[in-house]
C-alpha cells in the first residue's frame, strides 16, 4: 500500500515535470539586463534619473516586442556610490543573476574598479554616464559605451559658440574633486588653447560646496570674454545664479552637467542665454526623441541626459540582440555591438565605434525663455 | 583683498557661523560630537521648503515652525542617541558612532521623502535684488547676514541671562556639581540638544535660502563645522563665531590669492598647525586639549 | 559543489573587502589600544595605496617589493605626524589627524601626475584573497601576542590613565608613538592591497567618510580585544550585501530603505552591545561558565 502510494506520487510527479517542460519552452526567451546604478549616497541624483530611463526602455522595448520573440528583464541593485559595492553588483549580476550584459555604473571611478571583472567574465557592459576618457572601454574588448566622451562634445561646442560670439579669452572653473568634471576641464583647456583662445584664469571648486562667490569674483576681475565651466548638475545653477548676480553679463558656456531641467528650474532667470554643449539634444525633432519625450511625460518623469542615455543603453543592447537573430547569449550580444550603426535613438543616430565608444551628433543648445533650444 | 570678496567671505562664514554655534554648544555641555547635527541642518531645510511651497506659507513664519521642528528632531536624537550612553565610560566615543547612525537614518528617510533632486526655495521666497555697498550684495544675503545676528544675540542673551543659561552652564562646568545644587541635569541637557538642533536647522534653512535644498547639503559643513568649533574653542560661542566667520574670510582670500585648489589644503593645513601650535584655541579655556 | 563555486564568484570581492576593511579597522584599533582616537587612517592608506599603485605602473617592482614600500612609507610619515599631535588629547588629537587625511586627500586631488580626481587606472590585479587574510591573520597573531605582555600591560596602563602610567614610569609617549605607526603601516598595507585587487584607486576613495568607516569598524566590533575590530568590520561590510539578499523578498526596493536599515542596525549593536560585537562571545562563555558552576 505503502509502496503503491510512493510510485503513485512519483508518477504524479513526473506527469507534472513533464507537463512543465513544453510549457517553459513556449514562454519567450529572456534577455536578462543587469544594472549597476548609484541609488543612494552622492550620486544618487543621476542614479535616479538612470533609474527611470532603463525601466521605460524595458517596459516600451517589450510593448513594441522590440526582439521578436524575446522578452527584457532588468535587475537593478544600488552600488550606494562606491567602488566597494560596485564590485560587488557586478559579481552578483555576473555569477548570481547570470545577465546576458551590464549597464552601468553610474560613476567613473567605480567602472575602472568594475569593468575588469566583466571582461574577464566575458559579459558586455554598456556604460551609460561614464565620460572618463581613459580606463573604461580600453580595459577590453566587452566594455563599450553610449555616453560620449566631454572629448567628444566639447570641442564641437566650443568651435560652434566661438564662431557665433567671437571670443578672444575665457575664464575656466571646474570641480577638481570629481572625474568628470576635472575631465571635463582637461577637454576644455587644451580645446580652448588649439583655437588660439587665451585662458584669463582658471578657478575650481569642490563637490560640496555652494558657494563660488570667491571663485567667481576672482575670475570675473580677469574680464574674460567668456565663462567656460565643468560642473555636476548639482553645482551647475549655483554657478550660473551667483556669476550673473555678482553682475556677470557675458557668455556662460558648460558641459553635459548643465543639460538639466534643474538648472533652468534652479537658477530661474540667471539661466536666460547659457550655452550648453551636451550629448543629448533634448529639443530634437526626430521621431526617436519625440517618442521619448512622449513616453517619460507619459509616466509623469522629466527626463535629463543621463535618462535618455540609460534608455538608448537598453535600447543598444535590444538591438544588438536583434541582430544577432534573437539570442540572448553574452557573446551573441557582444557580437552584435559591432554592427550597431544609425541607430534611431533618443540620442540621435547612434552607432558604435572601433573604439567600442558610442558616436552620434552631440549638440550646442541655449537657455531661452526658460528652455533649451538649438543655438543658433 | 577687494570690498566684494570680503563681502563673499562674510557671507559664507556667517553661514558657518550658525552652523558651528549649535555644535559647540552640545560640545561644551556634553563634551561630545554630534555627528548627526549636519543631518539635522539638512532636514530642516526640508521642513522648510516643504511648508513654503506645500503650504505656502511665508518665511516669516516657516523659519520658527521648521526650527522648533529641528528642535524637537534635537529631542529626539538626545533621547535615542544619547541618553542611554550617558552612563558608559566611552560615552563620547559611542555618542560619535551613535549620532552617525542617527544620520544615515535621517538621511534615509529625508531621501525617501524628498527624493535625491536639488531643488530650492521659490525665487520670491525672500527679496533678491541687489545693492552696492562697496560691493555686490543682494537683499536676500544682508538678510541671511540679519538673521544669522539675531541668533547669535539671542543664542548669547540665552545661554548669560536666564535661568536654563546658567544651569546649562553649571553642567556644562560639572554634571555632578549641578545635580548638587539642584539642576535638573536631563532636562539642562535635553534644552541644550533642543536649541542646538533648533540653531542647526536655522543655519540649513539660510543655507537652502542662499543656495539650493539637497538631500547631501550637509557634506558642505559638516567637516568645516567641526573644524570651526575646535578652533573656536572647546565649547566657546563667541569662539565658534569668530573661528566661523574668520574660516569664511580666509577661504576667500585664499581663493582670490592663491586659487581655488589651495582653499582646502590651506584651511585643513591651518587647523593642523593651530592644534599643534596653540592647543589653547583661539578663545579656548584653560588648557584642556593636552594630555 | 558548483552552489559553493557560484556562492564564492559571487562573493569574492565581499570577502576580501572583509579582510581589507579588517586591516583598516585594526589600524585604529592600535591607537585604540592606548587610548588613543587618532583617525589619519585614510590620509595613510592612501600614502600606500599610491605609493604601490605608482611603484608598480611607473616603476615596475615585483609586488612584494611594492607591499613593502606600501607598509614602510606611511609609517615613517607617522613619526614626524605623531610628535607633535600625540600631545594632544581625545577629540583634538582625532581632529588634527582628521585634518592631516584631508590634506593627504587633497594633495592627491591637486597632483596632475597622478591624474588628480580620476585616479590611477589600469593597476594590474595582484592581491589574492589569500594575501588579505595572510596579512590579517599576521596582524592579529602580532596584536595577540601583544595582549598580557610587559608591552601590552603598558598599553592598558595608558589606557586606563595616562598621568598615572607616567608616574609609573612607562615612557608613555614612546608607546604612542609605536602604536599610530604601527597603526599607519596596516592602513598602507591595506591600501596597497586594495590597489591591486580592483584595478584603481583614486583620492576619492580616501575622504572623511572612510575614516570613519573605520572608526566604526572597530567601536562597533568592540576595541578592547584585538579581534574585535575584525568582527565590526565583517558584520558592516556583509551587512548591505545581506540586505542585497534578504531585502527583495521582503520586497524593499534597492535605495534609501536599506540605508535606513543599516543605520538603523548599527544604532542597535551601539546602544546594546556596549563593547561591541566581541562581547557576545565572552558573555556567553561567562553564562557557561556561570551554569558550571551552579
Amino acid at each position: 500500500m505503502r509502496r503503491s502510494r510512493f510510485a503513485l506520487s512519483l508518477a504524479a510527479g513526473l506527469a507534472l515535470a513533464a507537463a512543465a517542460l513544453p510549457a517553459r519552452a513556449a514562454d519567450p526567451k529572456v534577455l536578462k539586463i543587469g544594472a549597476c546604478l548609484s541609488l543612494t549616497g552622492p550620486a544618487a541624483v543621476y542614479g535616479a534619473q538612470q533609474k527611470a530611463g532603463l525601466l521605460a526602455a524595458v517596459e516600451e522595448l517589450n510593448r513594441q516586442q522590440y526582439v521578436p520573440g524575446v522578452k527584457l528583464e532588468v535587475v537593478i541593485e544600488d552600488d550606494a556610490s562606491t567602488k566597494e559595492q560596485g564590485i560587488a553588483v557586478y559579481q552578483r549580476l555576473i555569477a548570481r543573476e547570470k545577465v546576458a550584459a551590464i549597464i552601468g555604473p553610474t560613476l567613473s571611478n567605480t567602472a575602472t574598479a568594475a569593468n575588469p571583472l566583466a571582461q574577464a567574465a566575458k559579459v558586455p557592459v554598456v556604460a551609460i554616464s561614464n565620460t572618463a576618457p581613459r580606463g573604461i572601454t580600453d580595459i577590453g574588448d566587452f566594455i563599450w559605451r553610449v555616453s560620449l566622451t566631454e572629448g567628444q562634445v566639447i570641442p564641437g561646442a566650443l568651435k560652434r559658440a566661438q564662431a557665433k560670439l567671437g571670443f578672444k579669452s575665457a575664464g575656466l572653473l571646474y570641480g577638481n574633486d570629481d572625474a568628470f568634471t576635472k575631465a571635463g576641464y582637461d577637454v576644455m583647456r587644451s580645446a580652448l588653447d588649439g583655437m588660439g583662445v587665451k585662458i584669463a584664469g582658471t578657478q575650481t571648486f569642490a563637490k560640496p560646496d555652494r558657494d563660488f562667490n570667491a571663485q567667481l569674483t576672482a575670475l570675473l576681475a580677469q574680464k574674460p570674454d567668456i565663462l567656460v565651466v565643468s560642473a555636476l548638475v548639482e553645482n551647475a545653477a549655483g554657478i550660473v545664479a551667483q556669476a550673473r548676480q555678482l553682475g556677470w553679463k557675458g557668455p556662460i558656456l558648460g558641459g553635459n552637467g548643465f543639460n538639466s531641467a534643474a538648472l533652468v528650474k534652479n537658477a530661474g532667470p540667471a539661466a536666460e542665454g547659457v550655452l550648453v554643449g551636451t550629448s543629448w539634444n533634448r529639443v530634437s525633432a526626430e521621431p526617436a526623441n519625440q517618442a521619448f519625450l512622449k513616453l517619460m511625460a507619459g509616466r509623469g518623469h522629466e527626463p535629463d541626459q543621463f535618462c535618455a542615455q540609460a534608455y538608448t543603453g537598453v535600447l543598444a543592447i535590444a538591438h544588438a540582440a536583434k541582430l544577432a537573430g534573437g539570442k540572448t547569449g553574452r557573446e551573441d550580444v557582444k557580437g552584435a555591438f559591432s554592427k550597431v550603426t544609425d541607430l534611431e535613438t533618443p540620442l540621435g543616430k547612434f552607432s558604435f565605434l572601433e573604439s567600442r565608444d558610442g558616436s552620434h551628433e552631440p549638440a550646442l543648445q541655449q537657455v531661452r525663455n526658460g528652455k533649451f533650444e538649438i543655438a543658433q | 583683498m577687494s570690498i566684494q570678496q570680503l563681502v563673499n567671505g562674510l557671507f559664507v562664514g556667517s553661514m558657518y557661523a550658525v552652523f558651528a554655534l549649535g555644535y559647540t554648544l552640545v560640545f561644551g555641555v556634553l563634551d561630545i560630537l554630534n555627528l548627526a547635527h549636519a543631518a539635522v541642518f539638512m532636514a530642516a531645510s526640508f521642513v522648510a521648503l516643504t511648508l513654503v511651497e506645500a503650504l505656502g506659507l511665508s518665511i516669516l513664519a516657516a523659519l520658527p515652525i521648521a526650527m522648533v521642528a529641528a528642535g524637537l528632531l534635537g529631542l529626539v536624537l538626545e533621547r535615542i542617541a544619547f541618553r542611554p550612553l550617558r552612563a558608559r565610560a566611552d560615552s563620547n566615543i559611542a555618542g560619535l558612532i551613535s549620532s552617525l547612525a542617527m544620520a544615515t537614518i535621517l538621511g534615509a528617510i529625508a531621501h525617501e521623502l524628498w527624493g535625491p533632486n536639488v531643488t530650492r526655495f521659490p525665487f520670491d521666497t525672500l527679496p533678491n535684488a541687489t545693492e552696492r555697498l562697496g560691493g555686490i550684495v543682494s537683499r536676500m544675503q544682508l538678510t541671511v547676514i540679519a538673521v544669522a545676528l539675531v541668533l547669535v544675540l539671542a543664542l548669547t542673551w540665552l545661554v548669560q541671562r536666564t535661568r536654563l543659561g546658567r544651569e546649562l552652564r553649571a553642567v556644562a562646568e560639572s554634571p555632578r556639581a549641578a545635580q548638587v545644587v539642584g539642576v535638573n541635569v536631563d532636562r539642562a541637557i535635553a534644552a541644550s540638544f533642543f536649541i542646538s538642533s533648533a540653531l542647526g536647522g536655522a543655519a540649513g534653512i539660510l543655507y537652502g535660502l542662499a543656495y539650493d535644498v539637497h538631500v547631501e547639503m550637509g557634506r558642505s559643513v559638516e567637516l568645516k563645522g567641526l573644524a570651526v568649533i575646535i578652533v573656536g574653542g572647546m565649547g566657546s560661542m563667541p569662539g565658534a563665531v569668530i573661528a566661523g566667520i574668520a574660516l569664511g574670510v580666509i577661504e576667500t582670500l585664499v581663493v582670490a590669492q592663491l586659487g581655488g585648489s589651495f582653499r582646502d589644503v590651506v584651511s585643513f593645513a591651518g587647523l593642523f598647525l593651530i592644534l599643534v601650535l596653540r592647543p589653547h584655541g583661539l578663545l579656548g579655556a584653560a588648557a584642556t586639549r593636552e594630555a | 559543489m558548483e552552489a559553493l563555486a557560484t556562492f564564492y564568484e559571487t562573493y569574492q570581492s565581499t570577502i576580501a573587502y572583509v579582510g581589507l576593511n579588517a586591516l583598516l579597522a585594526l589600524s585604529v584599533y592600535t591607537t585604540l589600544s592606548c587610548g588613543q582616537l587618532a583617525l589619519g587612517g585614510a590620509g595613510f592608506a592612501a600614502i600606500g595605496a599610491y605609493a604601490s599603485a605608482l611603484l608598480t605602473l611607473r616603476a615596475g617592482w615585483p609586488f612584494p617589493a611594492v607591499l613593502l614600500a606600501a607598509v614602510v612609507l606611511p609609517a615613517l610619515v607617522a613619526v614626524p605626524l605623531g610628535l607633535p599631535v600625540l600631545r594632544l588629547r581625545g577629540v583634538f588629537l582625532a581632529i588634527a589627524t582628521i585634518a592631516f587625511g584631508e590634506v593627504v586627500r587633497l594633495g592627491i586631488v591637486n597632483w596632475d601626475y597622478v591624474s588628480g580626481a580620476e585616479g590611477l587606472v589600469g593597476i594590474p590585479q595582484k592581491t589574492g584573497v589569500w594575501m588579505i587574510y595572510l596579512a590579517l591573520a599576521l596582524a592579529l597573531f602580532v596584536l595577540g601576542r601583544l595582549r598580557g605582555s610587559r608591552w601590552g600591560l603598558a598599553l592598558e596602563a595608558i589606557r586606563e590613565d595616562e598621568p598615572a602610567a607616567r608616574t609609573m614610569g612607562i615612557p608613555v609617549a614612546r608607546y604612542k608613538l609605536a602604536m599610530l605607526v604601527a597603526g599607519a603601516a596596516l592602513a598602507g598595507l591595506a591600501g596597497a592591497l586594495e590597489a591591486h585587487f580592483t584595478f584603481m584607486v583614486a583620492p576619492s576613495g580616501f575622504g572623511f567618510e572612510k575614516v570613519v568607516h573605520m572608526l566604526v569598524f572597530a567601536v562597533v566590533g568592540g576595541s578592547l580585544v584585538h579581534w574585535g575590530p575584525v568582527l565590526g568590520a565583517a558584520l558592516l561590510t556583509l551587512l548591505p550585501e545581506i540586505l542585497r539578499e534578504v531585502a527583495p523578498r521582503v520586497g524593499l526596493e534597492p535605495g534609501p530603505l536599506r540605508q535606513l536599515v543599516n543605520g538603523v542596525v548599527l544604532l542597535l549593536v551601539i546602544l546594546f552591545l556596549p563593547r561591541g560585537l566581541a562581547s557576545l562571545p565572552l558573555r556567553g562563555r561567562a553564562r557557561r561558565a556561570r551554569w558550571v558552576e551552579s
